[in-house]
């Protein structure tokens, strides 16, 4: 067993520090999300040449062969600088679906162009009565004559509006939310008969809702077995919670300590704030809920990534622990700083916004905990 | 005793829905008929200032009698009064102004053409309000205080044409002896007005900057020295207002709707246990704070205040009005991170803004920590 993270780990980490530290204040990211596409391609290149982007694929595809405990290392920092650009989307989301179920010709045709910055792309699985259960997969996908034709609608697609490239999950038999019948399919964006609703997120990223009316794919756009989709779209979600969970925690870690740091400065009644007994219990409590939020997002990485057979229920109590501290944390954080944490103007507005997102992607506190007593 | 309301206060509260069923204004209208409602109420007799006295043109309600009131117009969503000069300010002008004072400023505030914002906060003086430090100085002549100094969260000072103000006088002795209330006129060129954007991206408060405005002495109210204790009093009576009983009444029901038209399953959000309980918890705290407000109700009618208790309706009431917006967010799903407009359900759009914006409830007006310390000191003797 070795517990500790390797050197070049360090190193990766060291210099996302650097990155988030000289690039990445509130006010730029404020700028960014105020922007039409809502983050830095200059950004998004430098990822690229600095080798971010490469890091989670192998070796013969391009990539850097990295595992998902560098990703896990990479998130906490995005976290730490709540950085807005298209990873979760591009290379956490859509990355594994190619890097799992890619033929040889779909994962020359894609992955380099993720990997030097050059494509975007996202995966669509939540359809509007989805509500939380993922599975539930109404978009049709029939073949004829060589083609297949997509018809439905997507919910909630994250950076749709940059991508150039959207896996979709679809039906090809079966109904509702049957395992059997899902198939994934590489949709360009530009396809006729797709169209887009682009919103965005509470938390300043993007979103859209996507329509499909008979998108026509050739055959070998589909990514994988026709039918057999439903491991990939469970591999898809849990490594998105996963990199979801290593992001809460760096959100989580700038929260707690920006909240000790306002109450040591902040004085009424003649004392600082910290001097006070309940906000200094309050804030112990913070740092002890974030810390075992912490360990479990490391063990749950490692065990997804030596393939354990308790990665599924682990990723449950992960998700649900996740929600549950970050709701704590941000919002005594918010509390704590009284009136100044409801302003925009400092950090805590936008880390608390963000944890309440990723509260409520991919199946919030109260889903994931019913499935892991279940 | 009699947990029944007397047939007087049922024929009231007949009257009260009555009246709402025929002169609420449907839809849109709400908005942009609001003054019709206003006047309807004025001339039903006084129900515009429902908590104003006879003497003063308010209709004398009972104790009973308000609560009913309120509780109809809550359940029936009537639009919304901005309390600064109707239930703020008009009590104080009322307990402790001079006749010439509620002369020139009580029409207007009734009428609704002067808005008044409340300037108590400021930048050091949060939870320990009485550690204000605006500076109020008397000009040699006697004639005018020339006041310096900042105020933060003022909701609505820039649409106030005054403010009612907290200002120290004096800064011997206890730090709530030198405080004084002015009156300011927000047009008066020392005045400056910042906006704050809040979480969510709202514009309600705002920074008050104050350089050397110049405030005749008539617009000071009551004593020099004496502003503290005019506040006091009423700051506890805001506290059982923050606490919002009725709208989270109505808010835990329209969140019951919302959950129920969300399909899970073979069934609904609200078959799924998990979801089902924290609203069941909901209405039982709910149901108590109810009965909590009664009873210190009952107190006020037999002519004590309302106190203490009115801290733990503040904390609760609070607490519960950020529980049943977290409803809402759950209830939205995946649309429930959307803050433009999505294709999700018409409420997931008012759902994160709900939740944003009650995370200042148990701020203002009294931290929830400061009412604790409220409780502790007061109802338990602990120091």
């Amino acid at each position: 067993m070795d517990l500790s993270y390797t050197d070049e780990q360090n190193l990766l980490r060291d210099s996302l520090q650097r990155f988030v530290s000289s690039n990445y204040d509130i006010n730029h990211r404020n700028k960014l999300t105020s922007t039409e596409e809502g983050f830095s391609r200059e950004n998004w290149q430098q990822y690229a040449d600095l080798g971010w982007l490469a890091m989670s694929f192998a070796e013969e595809d391009g990539g850097i062969g990295g595992t998902p405990v560098d990703t896990q290392v990479m998130m906490e920092e995005f976290g730490k600088g709540l950085i807005v650009e298209p990873f979760l989307a591009s290379i956490v989301m859509a990355g594994t679906a190619l890097s799992e179920a890619g033929s040889e010709a779909q994962k020359e045709a894609l992955i380099p162009g993720l990997i030097d910055g050059s494509l975007i792309a996202t995966v669509a699985i939540a359809e509007p009565d989805t509500h939380q259960e993922f599975e539930r997969i109404n978009m049709t996908a029939t073949l004829k004559d060589g083609e297949y034709s997509l018809s439905g609608q997507k919910a909630v697609v994250l950076s749709a509006q940059s991508a150039n490239q959207i896996i979709v999950a679809a039906r090809t038999s079966g109904q509702d939310a049957d395992h059997d019948g899902i198939s994934f399919f590489i949709v360009a964006a530009d396809s006729k008969g797709l169209s887009r609703k682009d919103f965005p997120t509470v938390d300043g990223l993007r979103a859209s809702d996507l329509t499909f009316d008979s998108v026509k794919v050739p055959s070998d756009s589909l990514l994988g077995e026709a039918g057999k989709g439903y491991p990939l779209l469970t591999k898809i979600i849990n490594r998105a919670i996963l990199a979801l969970s290593a992001e809460a925690v760096g959100a989580m870690e700038i929260l707690y300590k920006d909240t000790i740091a306002y109450t040591k400065q902040r004085e009424q009644f003649d004392h600082a704030l910290s001097d006070f007994q309940v906000l200094k219990h309050r804030m112990t409590e913070m740092f002890v809920e974030y810390s075992l939020a912490k360990s479990l997002t490391l063990k749950a990485t490692m065990l997804e990534s030596q393939g354990s057979e308790e990665t599924q229920r682990t990723i449950h109590a992960l998700k649900y622990l996740i929600g549950k501290t970050s709701r704590f944390v941000a919002q005594n954080a918010v509390q704590l700083h009284g009136g100044m944490g409801m302003t925009e103007e400092l950090r805590v507005a936008h880390y608390f916004k963000r944890l309440t997102v990723i509260d409520a992607m991919f199946g919030n506190t109260d889903y994931h905990l019913e499935r892991f007593v279940g | 005793m009699d947990i029944e309301f007397s047939a007087e206060d049922l024929a009231f509260r007949e009257d009260v829905s009555q009246f709402i069923k025929d002169n609420l204004p449907k839809g849109m209208d709400m908005w942009t008929k609001r003054g019709e409602w206003f006047k309807a109420m004025a001339e039903k007799g006084g129900w515009d200032v429902h908590k104003w006295p006879t003497e003063f043109g308010g209709p004398g309600f009972t104790p009973v009698q308000r609560y009913i009131f309120d509780q109809e117009m809550a359940r029936n969503s009537t639009p919304p009064q901005i309390p600064f000069g109707v239930t703020m300010l008009a009590p104080i002008l009322m307990n402790y102004g001079t006749k010439e004072q509620q002369d020139r400023f009580l029409p207007t505030i009734r009428d609704g053409s002067v808005n008044w914002c409340q300037g108590y906060s400021e930048p050091g003086a949060g939870s320990d309000l009485a550690n204000l430090k605006t500076r109020a100085e008397l000009t040699e002549d006697g004639k005018h205080y020339i006041v310096n100094g900042q105020k933060i969260w003022t909701t609505l000072a820039h649409i106030a044409h005054w403010m009612f103000c907290l200002v120290r006088t004096s800064s011997n002795g206890p730090k709530q002896e030198g405080i004084t209330f002015l009156l300011i006129p927000m047009d008066d060129p020392g005045v400056e007005v910042k906006p704050i954007i809040t979480l969510g991206g709202a514009h309600s408060v705002n920074e008050v900057y104050l350089t050397d405005v110049k405030v005749p002495v008539e617009d000071m109210i009551g004593e020099e020295g004496k502003g503290w204790t005019y506040a006091k009093g009423l700051l506890v009576h805001e506290r059982t207002g923050l606490a919002g009983i009725q709208n989270s009444v109505l808010g835990l029901e329209k969140a019951k709707d919302n959950a129920g038209d969300v399909k899970i399953g073979a069934g609904t959000l609200l078959d799924v246990p998990a979801f089902r309980n924290k609203v069941g918890a909901l209405e039982a705290e709910l149901l108590a704070l109810e009965f909590l407000e009664l009873q210190t109700l009952a107190q006020v009618s037999a002519g004590s205040d309302p106190g203490p208790e009115s801290s733990i309706m503040k904390l609760k009431g609070t607490e519960i009005q950020q529980r049943i917006s977290e409803l809402n967010i759950e209830a939205a799903g995946i649309y429930g991170t959307a803050w433009g407009e999505s294709s999700g359900p018409g409420f997931a759009r008012g759902a994160m803004g709900g939740y944003l914006g009650t995370r200042a409830t148990t701020i203002y007006g009294g931290a929830s920590e400061v009412q604790k310390d409220v409780i502790a000191k007061k109802v338990l003797d602990l120091g």
